[in-house]
Protein backbone atom coordinates (compact mmCIF):
# COMPACT_ATOMS: atom_id res chain seq x y z
CA UNK A 1 0.00 0.00 0.00
CA UNK A 2 2.91 2.58 1.15
CA UNK A 3 4.66 2.14 -2.38
CA UNK A 4 0.84 3.54 -4.13
CA UNK A 5 0.86 6.53 -1.94
CA UNK A 6 2.31 8.81 -4.18
CA UNK A 7 0.67 7.85 -7.55
CA UNK A 8 2.41 9.03 -10.27
CA UNK A 9 1.18 6.45 -12.95
CA UNK A 10 0.67 8.03 -16.22
CA UNK A 11 -3.05 7.86 -16.81
CA UNK A 12 -3.80 9.92 -13.60
CA UNK A 13 -0.92 12.23 -13.94
CA UNK A 14 -2.03 12.94 -17.67
CA UNK A 15 -5.64 13.50 -16.43
CA UNK A 16 -4.61 15.56 -13.71
CA UNK A 17 -3.09 17.27 -16.13
CA UNK A 18 -5.72 18.15 -18.44
CA UNK A 19 -8.16 19.26 -15.75
CA UNK A 20 -5.85 21.82 -14.74
CA UNK A 21 -4.79 23.14 -18.32
CA UNK A 22 -8.37 22.70 -19.46
CA UNK A 23 -10.54 24.03 -16.55
CA UNK A 24 -7.91 26.19 -14.21
CA UNK A 25 -5.33 28.85 -14.47
CA UNK A 26 -6.08 32.45 -15.19
CA UNK A 27 -8.84 32.89 -17.28
CA UNK A 28 -9.18 35.75 -20.31
CA UNK A 29 -12.90 37.00 -20.44
CA UNK A 30 -14.41 36.47 -23.55
CA UNK A 31 -14.86 39.77 -25.47
CA UNK A 32 -10.76 40.10 -25.56
CA UNK A 33 -10.34 36.79 -26.45
CA UNK A 34 -9.96 35.24 -29.81
CA UNK A 35 -12.61 31.84 -29.14
CA UNK A 36 -10.81 28.69 -29.92
CA UNK A 37 -13.20 26.11 -30.96
CA UNK A 38 -15.41 26.53 -27.79
CA UNK A 39 -17.80 23.57 -28.59
CA UNK A 40 -14.89 21.48 -28.55
CA UNK A 41 -13.16 22.69 -25.70
CA UNK A 42 -16.28 22.20 -23.40
CA UNK A 43 -16.89 18.73 -25.30
CA UNK A 44 -13.04 17.69 -24.81
CA UNK A 45 -13.42 19.11 -20.92
CA UNK A 46 -16.69 16.96 -20.41
CA UNK A 47 -15.38 13.73 -21.87
CA UNK A 48 -11.89 14.13 -19.93
CA UNK A 49 -14.30 14.48 -17.13
CA UNK A 50 -15.82 11.27 -17.79
CA UNK A 51 -12.85 9.83 -18.15
CA UNK A 52 -10.49 10.83 -15.53
CA UNK A 53 -13.33 9.43 -13.02
CA UNK A 54 -13.79 6.56 -14.76
CA UNK A 55 -10.15 5.98 -14.94
CA UNK A 56 -9.81 6.62 -11.26
CA UNK A 57 -12.35 4.20 -10.19
CA UNK A 58 -10.76 1.70 -12.13
CA UNK A 59 -7.58 2.00 -10.60
CA UNK A 60 -9.27 2.09 -7.45
CA UNK A 61 -10.98 -0.92 -8.01
CA UNK A 62 -8.12 -2.51 -9.51
CA UNK A 63 -6.11 -1.48 -6.34
CA UNK A 64 -8.29 -3.18 -4.22
CA UNK A 65 -8.33 -6.52 -6.30
CA UNK A 66 -4.38 -6.03 -5.70
CA UNK A 67 -5.02 -5.77 -1.82
CA UNK B 1 -0.99 35.52 -36.96
CA UNK B 2 -2.82 34.89 -33.65
CA UNK B 3 -1.22 34.75 -30.19
CA UNK B 4 -1.30 31.66 -28.19
CA UNK B 5 -0.76 33.01 -24.42
CA UNK B 6 0.40 30.49 -21.96
CA UNK B 7 1.23 32.14 -18.73
CA UNK B 8 2.16 35.25 -16.83
CA UNK B 9 4.96 35.88 -15.16
CA UNK B 10 7.50 38.74 -13.71
CA UNK B 11 10.66 39.66 -15.09
CA UNK B 12 11.97 41.06 -12.67
CA UNK B 13 14.49 38.18 -11.50
CA UNK B 14 16.44 36.93 -13.84
CA UNK B 15 15.64 38.09 -17.40
CA UNK B 16 18.74 36.52 -19.01
CA UNK B 17 17.98 32.99 -17.89
CA UNK B 18 14.43 33.33 -18.77
CA UNK B 19 15.42 34.34 -22.87
CA UNK B 20 17.96 31.40 -22.53
CA UNK B 21 15.31 29.06 -21.56
CA UNK B 22 12.80 29.68 -23.91
CA UNK B 23 15.11 29.13 -26.78
CA UNK B 24 15.00 25.60 -26.02
CA UNK B 25 11.26 25.04 -25.47
CA UNK B 26 8.97 24.87 -28.65
CA UNK B 27 4.97 25.94 -28.02
CA UNK B 28 2.18 24.53 -29.71
CA UNK B 29 3.17 23.22 -33.43
CA UNK B 30 6.29 24.75 -32.54
CA UNK B 31 6.13 28.14 -32.68
CA UNK B 32 8.86 29.90 -31.13
CA UNK B 33 8.19 31.02 -27.95
CA UNK B 34 8.29 35.43 -27.16
CA UNK B 35 7.92 37.67 -24.90
CA UNK B 36 5.16 40.81 -24.45
CA UNK B 37 5.84 42.98 -21.91
CA UNK B 38 4.62 45.97 -19.66
CA UNK B 39 6.72 47.43 -17.26
CA UNK B 40 8.37 44.06 -15.23
CA UNK B 41 5.28 41.53 -15.67
CA UNK B 42 5.31 39.40 -19.42
CA UNK B 43 3.22 37.07 -21.06
CA UNK B 44 4.63 33.67 -22.58
CA UNK B 45 3.42 34.41 -25.83
CA UNK B 46 3.98 31.83 -29.17
CA UNK B 47 2.32 32.55 -32.26
CA UNK B 48 -0.50 30.27 -33.95
CA UNK B 49 -2.32 30.01 -37.29
CA UNK B 50 -6.07 29.48 -37.20
CA UNK B 51 -5.87 25.79 -38.59
CA UNK B 52 -3.26 24.67 -35.11
CA UNK B 53 -6.12 25.91 -33.13
CA UNK B 54 -7.47 22.43 -32.46
CA UNK B 55 -8.45 21.67 -28.55
CA UNK B 56 -7.42 18.30 -28.75
CA UNK B 57 -5.65 16.36 -26.32
CA UNK B 58 -2.06 16.56 -27.40
CA UNK B 59 -1.79 19.75 -27.86
CA UNK B 60 -3.07 20.44 -24.31
CA UNK B 61 -0.20 18.62 -23.08
CA UNK B 62 2.17 20.02 -25.23
CA UNK B 63 0.35 23.58 -24.12
CA UNK B 64 0.74 22.28 -20.47
CA UNK B 65 4.50 20.99 -21.10
CA UNK B 66 5.94 24.69 -22.13
CA UNK B 67 4.27 26.11 -18.38
CA UNK B 68 5.65 23.12 -16.67
CA UNK B 69 9.20 23.75 -18.01
CA UNK B 70 8.97 27.45 -17.02
CA UNK B 71 7.12 26.97 -13.55
CA UNK B 72 10.68 24.60 -12.33
CA UNK B 73 12.59 28.03 -12.34
CA UNK B 74 9.82 30.79 -11.98
CA UNK B 75 6.96 32.20 -10.37
CA UNK B 76 4.25 32.28 -12.94
CA UNK B 77 0.41 32.19 -13.56
CA UNK B 78 -0.51 29.87 -15.56
CA UNK B 79 -2.96 30.79 -18.65
CA UNK B 80 -6.24 28.42 -19.03
CA UNK B 81 -5.39 26.52 -22.32
CA UNK B 82 -7.80 28.15 -25.24
CA UNK B 83 -6.17 32.07 -24.48
CA UNK B 84 -5.59 33.14 -27.84
CA UNK B 85 -5.48 37.30 -28.66
CA UNK B 86 -4.89 39.07 -31.82
CA UNK B 87 -1.92 40.98 -31.43
CA UNK B 88 0.87 41.63 -29.67
CA UNK B 89 -0.30 44.79 -28.86
CA UNK B 90 -3.59 43.67 -27.55
CA UNK B 91 -1.84 41.59 -24.89
CA UNK B 92 0.39 44.22 -23.81
CA UNK B 93 -2.50 46.55 -23.12
CA UNK B 94 -4.25 43.70 -21.27
CA UNK B 95 -1.39 43.21 -19.24
CA UNK B 96 -1.35 47.13 -18.39
CA UNK B 97 -5.14 46.88 -17.52
CA UNK B 98 -4.60 44.00 -15.40
CA UNK B 99 -0.89 45.27 -13.70
CA UNK B 100 -2.40 45.32 -10.29
CA UNK B 101 -4.05 41.69 -9.86
CA UNK B 102 -1.28 39.70 -11.76
CA UNK B 103 1.25 41.53 -9.26
CA UNK B 104 -0.66 40.25 -6.34
CA UNK B 105 -1.38 36.67 -7.55
CA UNK B 106 2.77 36.44 -8.03
CA UNK B 107 3.34 37.63 -4.55
CA UNK B 108 0.41 35.50 -3.83
CA UNK B 109 2.17 32.40 -5.30
CA UNK B 110 5.47 33.67 -5.14
CA UNK B 111 7.90 29.91 -4.63
CA UNK B 112 4.90 27.95 -3.96
CA UNK B 113 3.88 24.68 -5.77
CA UNK B 114 0.50 22.88 -6.08
CA UNK B 115 -0.26 19.40 -5.15
CA UNK B 116 -3.95 17.15 -5.53
CA UNK B 117 -4.86 14.74 -3.15
CA UNK B 118 -8.22 12.77 -4.14
CA UNK B 119 -8.92 10.17 -1.49
CA UNK B 120 -11.20 7.16 -2.39
CA UNK B 121 -12.94 4.48 -0.47
CA UNK B 122 -15.95 2.61 -0.54
CA UNK B 123 -18.43 4.71 0.60
CA UNK B 124 -20.86 1.89 0.44
CA UNK B 125 -19.28 -0.26 3.03
CA UNK B 126 -18.29 2.52 5.34
CA UNK B 127 -21.98 3.51 5.03
CA UNK B 128 -22.91 -0.18 5.81
CA UNK B 129 -20.64 0.12 8.86
CA UNK B 130 -22.00 3.50 10.11
CA UNK B 131 -25.86 1.71 9.34
CA UNK B 132 -24.28 -1.36 11.80
CA UNK B 133 -23.18 0.77 14.54
CA UNK B 134 -26.32 2.68 14.59
CA UNK B 135 -24.41 5.56 15.56
CA UNK B 136 -27.08 7.82 14.61
CA UNK B 137 -29.07 6.60 17.57
CA UNK B 138 -32.94 5.71 16.98
CA UNK B 139 -35.05 6.63 14.80
CA UNK B 140 -38.36 8.21 15.28
CA UNK B 141 -40.00 6.81 12.85
CA UNK B 142 -43.08 8.30 10.57
CA UNK B 143 -46.47 6.95 11.96
CA UNK B 144 -49.03 8.24 8.91
CA UNK B 145 -52.73 9.03 10.20
CA UNK B 146 -53.68 5.27 11.81
CA UNK B 147 -49.60 4.05 11.32
CA UNK B 148 -50.58 1.29 8.97
CA UNK B 149 -49.80 3.96 6.18
CA UNK B 150 -48.25 1.85 2.81
CA UNK B 151 -45.99 4.84 3.03
CA UNK B 152 -44.68 4.62 6.77
CA UNK B 153 -41.86 1.77 5.72
CA UNK B 154 -40.55 4.04 2.75
CA UNK B 155 -40.71 7.40 4.49
CA UNK B 156 -38.50 5.52 7.21
CA UNK B 157 -36.05 4.16 5.27
CA UNK B 158 -35.35 7.47 3.60
CA UNK B 159 -35.00 8.69 7.13
CA UNK B 160 -32.29 6.35 7.95
CA UNK B 161 -30.88 6.95 4.67
CA UNK B 162 -30.42 10.66 5.38
CA UNK B 163 -29.19 9.94 8.72
CA UNK B 164 -26.33 7.55 7.29
CA UNK B 165 -25.67 9.80 4.45
CA UNK B 166 -25.20 12.33 7.44
CA UNK B 167 -22.72 10.14 9.20
CA UNK B 168 -20.81 9.62 6.24
CA UNK B 169 -20.21 13.20 5.82
CA UNK B 170 -19.26 14.06 9.37
CA UNK B 171 -16.93 10.65 9.03
CA UNK B 172 -15.36 12.59 6.15
CA UNK B 173 -15.02 16.18 7.86
CA UNK B 174 -13.21 14.24 11.04
CA UNK B 175 -10.73 12.72 8.63
CA UNK B 176 -10.47 16.25 6.57
CA UNK B 177 -9.82 18.17 10.11
CA UNK B 178 -7.29 15.11 10.89
CA UNK B 179 -5.49 16.01 7.34
CA UNK B 180 -5.15 19.50 8.03
CA UNK B 181 -4.10 19.61 11.97
CA UNK B 182 -1.40 16.79 10.86
CA UNK B 183 -0.31 19.58 7.56
CA UNK B 184 -0.33 22.77 9.94
CA UNK B 185 3.39 22.98 10.24
CA UNK B 186 3.97 23.33 6.46
CA UNK B 187 1.22 25.23 6.45
CA UNK B 188 -0.15 24.86 3.31
CA UNK B 189 -3.45 27.05 1.30
CA UNK B 190 -5.71 24.43 0.82
CA UNK B 191 -9.02 23.74 -0.42
CA UNK B 192 -11.31 20.12 0.05
CA UNK B 193 -14.23 18.92 -1.95
CA UNK B 194 -16.09 16.18 -0.20
CA UNK B 195 -18.12 13.19 -2.22
CA UNK B 196 -16.95 14.42 -5.59
CA UNK B 197 -18.65 10.73 -6.72
CA UNK B 198 -19.38 7.87 -4.65
CA UNK B 199 -16.06 6.37 -4.27
CA UNK B 200 -13.82 9.74 -4.46
CA UNK B 201 -14.90 11.10 -0.98
CA UNK B 202 -12.08 14.14 -0.79
CA UNK B 203 -10.45 15.99 -3.49
CA UNK B 204 -8.08 18.27 -2.09
CA UNK B 205 -5.25 20.92 -3.62
CA UNK B 206 -2.97 22.31 -1.04
CA UNK B 207 -0.39 25.50 -2.28
CA UNK B 208 2.54 25.19 -0.21
CA UNK B 209 6.23 26.37 -0.24
CA UNK B 210 8.70 24.59 -2.75
CA UNK B 211 10.83 23.68 -0.21
CA UNK B 212 8.17 21.56 1.98
CA UNK B 213 6.92 18.95 -0.52
CA UNK B 214 9.17 16.30 0.88
CA UNK B 215 7.29 17.19 4.22
CA UNK B 216 3.74 17.23 2.24
CA UNK B 217 4.94 13.94 0.58
CA UNK B 218 5.29 11.80 3.65
CA UNK B 219 2.66 13.29 5.72
CA UNK B 220 0.18 11.65 3.06
CA UNK B 221 2.11 8.87 3.44
CA UNK B 222 1.33 9.30 7.54
CA UNK B 223 -2.23 9.43 6.56
CA UNK B 224 -2.39 6.57 4.39
CA UNK B 225 -0.40 4.02 6.92
CA UNK B 226 -3.12 5.64 9.49
CA UNK B 227 -6.45 5.16 7.12
CA UNK B 228 -5.93 2.09 5.88
CA UNK B 229 -9.34 1.65 4.34
CA UNK B 230 -8.73 4.71 2.30
CA UNK B 231 -6.83 5.23 -1.06
CA UNK B 232 -4.68 8.14 -1.02
CA UNK B 233 -3.84 9.05 -4.53
CA UNK B 234 -0.98 12.49 -4.68
CA UNK B 235 -0.31 14.28 -7.47
CA UNK B 236 2.27 16.61 -7.77
CA UNK B 237 4.34 19.39 -7.54
CA UNK B 238 1.76 21.29 -10.10
CA UNK B 239 2.33 25.06 -11.10
CA UNK B 240 -0.75 26.58 -9.31
CA UNK B 241 -3.01 26.38 -11.52
CA UNK B 242 -6.13 25.90 -8.52
CA UNK B 243 -4.57 29.33 -7.30
CA UNK B 244 -5.17 31.61 -9.59
CA UNK B 245 -8.78 31.95 -10.36
CA UNK B 246 -9.07 35.27 -11.87
CA UNK B 247 -10.50 36.37 -14.46
CA UNK B 248 -8.44 39.24 -16.68
CA UNK B 249 -10.00 41.82 -18.65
Amino acid sequence: MQDNVIDRSKDITILELLDRVLNKGVILTGDIVISVADIDLVYLGVKLMLSSVETMEQLRSGQSKAE
Amino acid sequence: MDKMIYSILSIKKNPGKLNDLLLGIKGISGGNLYLVSADDITALVSNIKGKDLIANRSNAIEYAGVIETLAQQFTLLPVRFGSVMESNDAIKKMLERNYNEIQHNLMYIENKVEFGLKVFCDSEKIKAELKAKKEYGPIIEVTLGNGNSIYRDYLNKKIEEHRVEELLLSHIDKIIKGIIANLVQLNPIHKFKKMTTTTNIIDAVFLLEKDKKDNLVNAIKGFQNQYTDLHFVLTGPWPPYSFVDITLK
